[in-house]
């Protein structure tokens, strides 16, 4: 009887009937998912004709979805969990993570559907096994499956249905690790995906942490140092006004002067900061810059949301950076700037009606705007962005920075 | 004179009214914030009311909103708002909806009593003050407007200090001109934006707004 204590200790597990319950659902569970498998497969076969094409294409998004369901069953039973997959990629014939999926609806079914069928079957046969020698007395065959002759031979029967019984939970085991093993594999974001991103998390509080310090430096220096700068120059102001000592009026007349200069050069630095126009949104301040500008220039900005602080500030000294550029090599009249988003990007455009040559002006001089617009690609490229500029000689020049939206 | 003050720091606001009150002007309230600013307009009917743009609560803009409250109720009182940045927008915003009795000063310019000084009283009498920094601004930018486009440039340079709130012996002072030749300057100025002939100060206003609104 020691086998079948053994079988119970087993048996009596929480973590045996959770894997039982999960291979045995699963090969209901993942009915839909490998239909979609095979219809996938089927589409490969019809990728010839753009039906298929657009078959496959839609498959694959669906299969980008599957990741979720099988974690939501695996979280529930197995507690595994796995981390979301990354987002779609622009082309879906090529999102290796759909692919993957779809492999995984396919093979994960073969898996757990065999798997669930011996199960079954040797749930089944161990039961009856085990259970023989009360068959044999009562003189009831159930299966018609056992030929034993004696009473004693039910007995070597129902050992071999405890041992059967026995192996079962870690035949069980063996296939959720395979399982497992398949969902690393297939369905887990790949260990690159993994560290790209955690960089991109780390790179974005990153940014809002710098953002944050500029925005909280400027704040301090405006309301701190320029405060209490003024209120010195305010007493100076009272000294001179008092006093009926020349010397002592002209020291303080020097002394004020020298606020005014610090006072000029604080505003001068906390500018090249954080432009606090940005505080009243991206149209105040870059309709501000455009009034600086030496060259008129029209602002429209057209947004369904606040971009985050990193991504207002780069658009701003982007537009600063290129209407300087626009006054001094264009030649232009007028400029045009412009903002606008969609679904996923943000789109800053900045047109003039010069004589363009911008790249060759910048290859010609080696210097100034060279230096500015290679600043201004780099800038865009922290953000996860792109500037293109277009200057045909005779013009015009039209500069586009493109910015991953995040609002 | 008799002015309220809004300011939020502290000690800048009493430096004001100990500066105000010894260049013999009567400084009625001394607030910090926009509303506690409307309620002592309403019960003092000041002159004149010197406001910050950022105040509490929000940081932003209240100063300004609070300047443009008053401007609206309250025909009679000047504003004189002070910025800690040269925003033109905001001096637009003063400026187009007000001909005179407004005045937009940087906030360095207290350090420069005179000035200061000279801006509020200006105000509170019914003209216009404008920071030399926003003229600048405002001045480098070649306007749109065909008839700005037609100033030359010395005509250019007086319409900024029209702008700022001068006066025509003012600028021939500032420009080492006779009185006599800005005034020929002026009315070319003012033949250029084709404003008909009227009573002059209300035109030099006009000619300030059609070069803020460029």
């Amino acid at each position: 009887m020691s086998g079948a204590a053994q079988v119970y200790r087993v048996w009596a597990t929480g973590r045996w009937w959770r894997e039982l319950g999960f291979v045995l659902s699963g090969a209901v569970l993942r009915l839909p998912t490998f239909a979609l498998a095979l219809l996938g497969i089927a589409a490969c076969a019809l990728s010839v004709v753009i039906f298929g094409l657009a078959l496959l294409t839609g498959l694959l998004a669906l299969a980008r979805r599957t990741p979720r369901y099988f974690r939501a069953v695996a979280r529930k039973l197995l507690g595994q969990d796995w981390p979301d997959v990354e987002p779609a990629s622009s082309f879906p014939l090529a999102d290796s993570t759909a692919w993957r999926a779809l492999a995984y609806c396919f093979l994960g079914f073969v898996l757990i559907y065999t798997a669930a069928y011996l199960t079954i079957i040797a749930l089944g046969s161990g039961l009856a096994a085990l259970t023989y020698p009360i068959w044999w007395f009562l003189d009831v065959n159930p299966l018609e499956a056992l030929d034993a002759h004696t009473w004693a031979q039910t007995w070597i029967a129902a050992g071999e249905g405890a041992l059967l019984l026995f192996a079962l939970p870690w035949f069980i085991r063996l296939v959720v690790l395979a399982d497992s093993w398949l969902v690393r594999t297939l369905l887990q974001p790949s260990r690159a995906a993994r560290r790209i991103a955690q960089l991109e998390a780390g790179r974005a509080a990153l940014q809002a942490d710098a953002a944050a310090l500029l925005r909280r430096v400027e704040r301090d220096l405006h309301d701190g140092t320029q405060a209490r700068l003024v209120s010195l120059g305010v007493q100076l102001a009272r000294i001179e006004h008092k006093t009926d000592q020349a010397e002592v009026r002209d020291l303080a007349a020097d002394s004020r002067d020298t606020v005014t200069e610090a006072l000029t050069e604080l505003r001068d630095i906390v500018r090249g900061l954080h432009p606090p126009a940005l505080d009243d949104g991206l149209e105040v301040a870059l309709s501000t810059l455009a009034g600086r500008s030496a060259v008129p220039a029209a602002v429209a900005v057209d947004l369904a949301g606040r971009p985050p602080d990193a991504t207002a500030s780069a658009i701003y000294f982007t537009v600063a950076e290129l209407l300087t550029n626009v006054a001094r090599h264009a030649g232009a009249t007028r400029a045009w700037i412009t903002v606008t988003d969609d679904a996923t990007r943000l789109m800053l455009t900045v047109r003039d009606d010069g004589h363009g040559g911008a790249a060759e002006t910048s290859g010609a001089d080696g210097s100034g705007a060279g230096t500015g617009l290679a600043g201004l690609m780099r800038r865009a490229a922290a953000l996860d962005g792109e500037l293109h500029i277009a200057s045909p000689a005779g013009g015009p020049t039209i500069v586009t920075m493109t910015l991953p939206r995040e609002y | 004179m008799r002015v309220a003050i809004a300011e939020d720091n502290p000690l800048l606001r009493d430096g004001i009214v100990l500066l105000l009150g010894e260049h013999d002007i009567e400084v009625v309230a001394a607030v910090s914030d926009g509303a506690a600013l409307l309620e002592a307009v309403k019960k003092e009917q000041p002159d004149a009311a010197v406001v910050d743009v950022r105040m509490p609560p929000t940081h932003t803009d209240e100063g300004l909103r609070a300047a443009l409250t008053i401007r609206a109720a309250y025909p009679s009182i000047g504003v004189l708002v002070f910025s800690q940045w040269v925003e033109t927008s905001y001096a637009r915003r003063l400026l187009s909806e007000n001909a005179g009795k407004v005045g937009y000063l940087l906030k360095d310019r207290i350090v420069s009593t005179d000035e200061f000084v000279g801006a509020l009283r200006r105000v509170a009498d019914g003209g216009t003050a404008l920071d030399p920094e926003v003229v600048r601004h405002l001045l480098a930018a070649p306007q749109v407007d065909a008839g700005l486009a037609r100033l030359s440039a010395r005509e250019r340079e007086i319409l900024g200090l029209l702008a700022e709130g001068r006066s025509n012996v003012a600028i021939a002072e500032s420009l080492h001109l006779a009185e006599r030749s800005v005034e020929k300057h002026v009315t070319a100025i003012f033949t250029k934006l084709d404003l008909i002939h009227d009573r002059s100060d209300h035109r030099r206003v006009l000619a300030v707004l059609r070069y803020l609104k460029g």
